[in-house]
């Protein structure tokens, strides 16, 4: 029983579909409810988050070696989700710096690697955008 | 679990005690029912019917008691939220409920609240479900954007809102919420925000048109926030704990948010073709439609969103508050936000939409 995803989800429908409706007209049922919904979403944000956060790093590095900006930031100690997310955030922090800069210029190339880096933004959010929470289900259970 | 007609007693005691010495001829008060309502995390909020006495004989009244929370640094919120329930309260026809009692101080219930009547026979709408609506929808629509309109309406000049909160001059009212949210975004974000940054340089950059009046700003008025009667009316409008005094096409903005919506671009609010929405506003509010002004207001709506998100995050984080709706929305409801923020201002950058 090492697949994390298949038991939040469990969980999650465990909540929302046994233990809310016990509790109809108390105040616990909307935190049952809602307690579902996010182990759904944890388990679904588990399976890709590793993916997620290795190929945001890729492609921060790629757009700050673009700008011929410096990459000091190490990679990652290891793969557990919290170093990936220290490395990403200290890259996004890179970004964050580098779009400012580029937004205070006026030529083309600068214009051309702005319009890259809102690719990139709006790809990322995207991508870790949960899925349609089902609250039908969850409310006709 | 079978639902307890009176889920605090000891509450209800103290409540009781406090009713009797401030309502205005009323003897022999009980609570025959009380029950917290889910939402509403940044206050406790519970529906207590009461009854009692008075000269005229028994009576019975139905009250919504919001009472801060435990970590609560929100006084001055708490009676800016009740000084706009009072200067909304029986103007045009604004389904805003009757302002009671406020209580500054822990003597009577342990923490800081306030007391409103409640009014009966409707029901909240979840933002996420509004295709059930059926024949309801456009009527309800209209409602919708009729009340917004009024609330713009008001006039703030010896309105009780004035007296609790500063009036800013009509250029400088996206500036005072841009500074705003930026800095709620800043202090609470638990890793960098990219998309929020660029947002908040974008918006200081490109500054709206003066307002074209000051008005009494809801702050979140929108699908979610009121209830209504199943039939296309809407019976009341509810959490006025953001309201401010400002440009009125921020109400506007947050209201036709896409994320409030559905995501119907087809509807305003996901309930009205836009151009009957935008009518109808327009009449009841007295304000003329700019589209420039709307597109500012309607951008910095998907960042005050996350601005309320992140905090909303920080909170549960930080186990200040326990409800995992802060949750859901410092996950979700970001996301939607942010993603909403991503694509528009993308698509201004040359990434084709």
């Amino acid at each position: 029983m090492s697949d994390i995803t298949m038991i939040l989800g469990r969980i999650g429908a465990t909540l929302s579909r046994d233990v809310a409706p016990r509790l109809e007209g108390d105040y616990a049922a909307g935190h049952a409810r809602m307690s579902g919904l996010l182990a759904v979403m944890a388990g679904e944000l588990l399976e890709k988050e590793a993916d997620l956060l290795v190929n945001e790093i890729a492609r921060i590095r790629s757009l700050l070696e673009g700008a011929g900006m410096a990459d000091d930031v190490p990679e990652a100690a290891s793969l557990r989700l919290s170093e990936l997310r220290k490395t990403r955030n200290s890259l996004a922090e890179k970004l964050i710096a580098l779009q400012t800069q580029l937004e205070a210029r006026d030529d083309e190339g600068a214009k051309a690697l702005n319009t890259q880096i809102w690719g990139h933004l709006l790809a990322t959010s995207v991508a870790r955008m949960p899925s349609p929470p089902q609250f039908h289900e969850a409310e006709e259970a | 679990m079978p639902e307890q007609a009176v889920s605090d007693p000891d509450l209800a005691r103290d409540f009781i005690r406090y009713a009797e010495a401030n309502m205005a001829g009323a003897r022999n008060v009980s609570v025959t029912a009380m029950r917290r309502i889910h939402g509403g995390a940044s206050r406790e909020t519970y529906s207590i019917d009461l009854a009692y006495e008075d000269a005229t004989g028994p009576k019975t009244r139905g009250v919504i008691l919001r009472k801060d929370p435990p970590d609560s640094l929100i006084e001055t919120e708490r009676r800016v939220e009740y000084a706009a329930i009072r200067s909304a309260y029986g103007k045009g026809g604004i389904p805003a409920p009757e302002a009671l009692f406020l209580e500054t101080g822990n003597e009577a219930l342990g923490r800081p609240f306030f007391v409103m009547g409640r009014i009966e026979g409707g029901e909240p709408l979840n933002p996420f479900s509004l295709e059930g609506l059926g024949e309801a929808r456009a009527p309800l629509g209209r409602d919708f954007f009729r009340y917004l309109g009024e609330i713009a309406a008001i006039d703030i000049e010896g309105a009780p809102i004035r007296q609790e909160i500063d009036t800013p001059t009509p250029d400088t009212c996206w500036k005072r919420e841009l500074d705003h949210w930026a800095n709620e975004i800043r202090t609470n974000a638990r890793e960098p925000q990219p998309v929020a940054e660029a947002a908040i340089r974008y918006l200081a950059a490109n500054p709206p048109p003066p307002a074209q009046r000051l008005s009494l700003v809801h702050g979140d008025y929108r699908t979610g926030n009121f209830l209504h009667d199943g039939k296309g009316g809407i019976n009341a409008i509810l959490d006025w704990e953001m309201a401010h005094i400002g440009d009125p096409y921020e109400d506007l903005g947050w209201a036709t948010d896409l994320l409030w919506g559905g995501n119907d671009e087809a509807r305003a609010a996901g309930l009205l073709p836009w151009d009957e929405a935008i009518a109808i506003w327009q009449q009841a509010s007295g304000c003329k439609f700019d589209p420039e002004a709307f597109e500012w207001w309607s951008l910095f709506s998907h960042l005050k969103g996350l601005g309320i998100w992140i905090s909303s995050a920080r909170a549960y984080a930080d186990a200040k508050n326990d409800d995992p709706v802060l949750a859901f929305a410092g996950w979700f409801t970001r996301c939607a936000h942010e993603t909403m923020l991503a694509h528009r201002l993308a698509v201004k950058h040359g990434v084709p939409a």
